[in-house]
């Protein structure tokens, strides 16, 4: 032990010289570097692991909504066909009911205009009746020139035109 | 320095063949000791203590400068600086097994990593060992130099070895409490266990004395540890200085420039397999013995 302390000149207070160094070394780096840096290391990581995982469920979203609007257009290209188809259909409907009731109208008018125009020939039937009972019974008043009772003209005249 | 030495100081550079007035030759040579440069108290400050002291002052306004930019989104020099870190903790992680662990030990680890590299690479700077002062001892004039490598001390060696040993054993005791790291070494357990356990296996009679011896020569090896760390990191620094001074002595230029890569590479590596070795050590001593 003494040889070897010898040989190299050991002393215990550049021993601890050494040891104070080292401590100081130690401290530096701990409170400047290491304590620092193993804390940004492991906020950037957990950063990146966020990152990374929202990236992840961004491209799900992404694809659920470009589902969702594939799924839209589909339900709406599907609405559209149906309103379209409906309103063919109202408007074939409301085509053939016109037709009808303008049918319906035409015949109702048509019958109108019949009746209308049998009571005007009744009329004036009944009227050049009249009107050739009148002329007959002057032409024979004048023929005749006797007075007749007017009960008894009228029965000559009746039968003269049932005659 | 005392006085009559302070009288007799000069300044030289290149000793080899410096010759003093009265003829008498100037004694140059790589003693295997750090020489005291002064005093202050009691206290010998070697060139080496002075070159550890260097290495301090650089370590600290690097650490200082490179601390402040540390940022969330690192620049060029940070992301080079962690890039070495990382690639140093996953070497350590194949040691520790865990990341968990390596976080909590790896300021510990760098520290004698940056300290045993500045000490290596300072040491092999033009003008440590060649710039020093001329002193009078025993009638013969002897050149000893300003600075010499940190590690190329003993005194650096076996300081760096007891800290991380005894740190291993501090981090042992509380990793897996005072009395099973006790056990380890001195295994009061072991025989404690045989009368409980001789009913069951009577083979314990002669294992467990076994276990006990070999816990006194891993006590023995814990000593081991600290003369190989300290004589490993101090032999290869110092003998680099040797070969370095040897190969320029014989030709100055040209010549010394291969050895001197070769000395960057070896500062580099031992650095690096002291800071591994103690790692290995505390794995180990945080690791209860398994059964």
């Amino acid at each position: 032990m003494q040889t070897l302390i010898e040989t190299f000149h050991l002393d215990w207070k550049l021993l601890i010289a050494q040891l104070i160094n080292f401590s100081l070394v130690f401290g530096v780096l701990y409170f400047f570097v290491f304590k620092n840096l193993f804390k940004t290391i492991g906020e950037r990581n957990t950063k990146i692991e966020k990152g990374l995982k929202d990236a992840e469920v961004a491209v799900l979203k992404l694809e659920e909504a470009a589902q969702e609007k594939e799924a839209i257009i589909i339900a709406a290209r599907k609405e559209a066909n149906e309103i379209m188809k409906q309103a063919k259909e109202l408007a074939e409907k409301k085509k053939a009911e016109t037709v009808v009731a303008a049918k319906l109208e035409i015949g109702k008018v048509i019958t109108e205009e019949k009746e209308r125009m049998r009571q005007e020939k009744a009329v004036v039937l009944e009227e050049i009746r009249q009107e050739s009972v009148d002329l007959i019974m002057s032409v024979a008043e004048k023929i005749i020139a006797t007075k007749l009772d007017d009960n008894h003209d009228q029965e000559i005249i009746k039968k003269m035109i049932k005659q | 320095m005392t006085t009559e030495q302070a009288e007799t100081v000069q300044q030289v550079e290149n000793v080899e063949a410096t010759k003093t007035d009265n003829n008498h030759e100037l004694i140059h040579e790589h003693t295997l000791y750090a020489e005291p440069i002064g005093h202050i108290g009691g206290l010998a400050i070697t060139n080496s203590l002075l070159m550890s002291w260097l290495a301090l002052i650089i370590i600290f306004v690097l650490a200082v400068k490179v601390g402040a930019k540390i940022k969330l989104i690192p620049g060029k020099i940070q992301s080079a600086a962690e890039m070495i870190i990382e690639g140093l903790m996953s070497v350590f992680d194949g040691v520790t097994g865990s990341r968990a662990k390596t976080v909590k030990f790896a300021p510990f680890i760098f520290t004698f990593f940056f300290f045993i590299l500045f000490n290596n690479w300072l040491g092999l700077l033009p003008g440590v060992g060649s710039i020093g002062q001329v002193i009078e001892a025993h009638g013969e004039k002897i050149f000893v130099p300003y600075l010499r490598g940190g590690t190329a001390d003993y005194n650096t060696t076996l300081a760096l070895a007891i800290i991380g040993i005894v740190a291993s054993h501090i981090f042992g005791v509380i990793a897996i409490g005072a009395w099973k790291h006790f056990n380890k070494f001195i295994n009061i357990q072991a025989i404690l266990d045989i009368p409980r356990k001789i009913k069951k296996d009577w083979t314990v009679i002669m294992v467990n004395p076994i276990k006990f011896f070999i816990g006194i020569i891993e006590l023995i090896s814990e000593f081991a540890k600290i003369a190989s760390l300290s004589l490993r990191l101090f032999g290869n620094v110092f003998a680099g200085e040797v070969l370095l001074a040897s190969i320029s002595a014989m030709l100055a230029f040209v010549v010394p420039i291969p050895f001197m890569f070769l000395e960057i590479f070896v500062g580099l590596v031992q650095a690096f397999i002291f800071s591994v070795l103690i790692l290995v050590y505390i794995s180990l001593n945080t690791t209860a013995e398994e059964h």
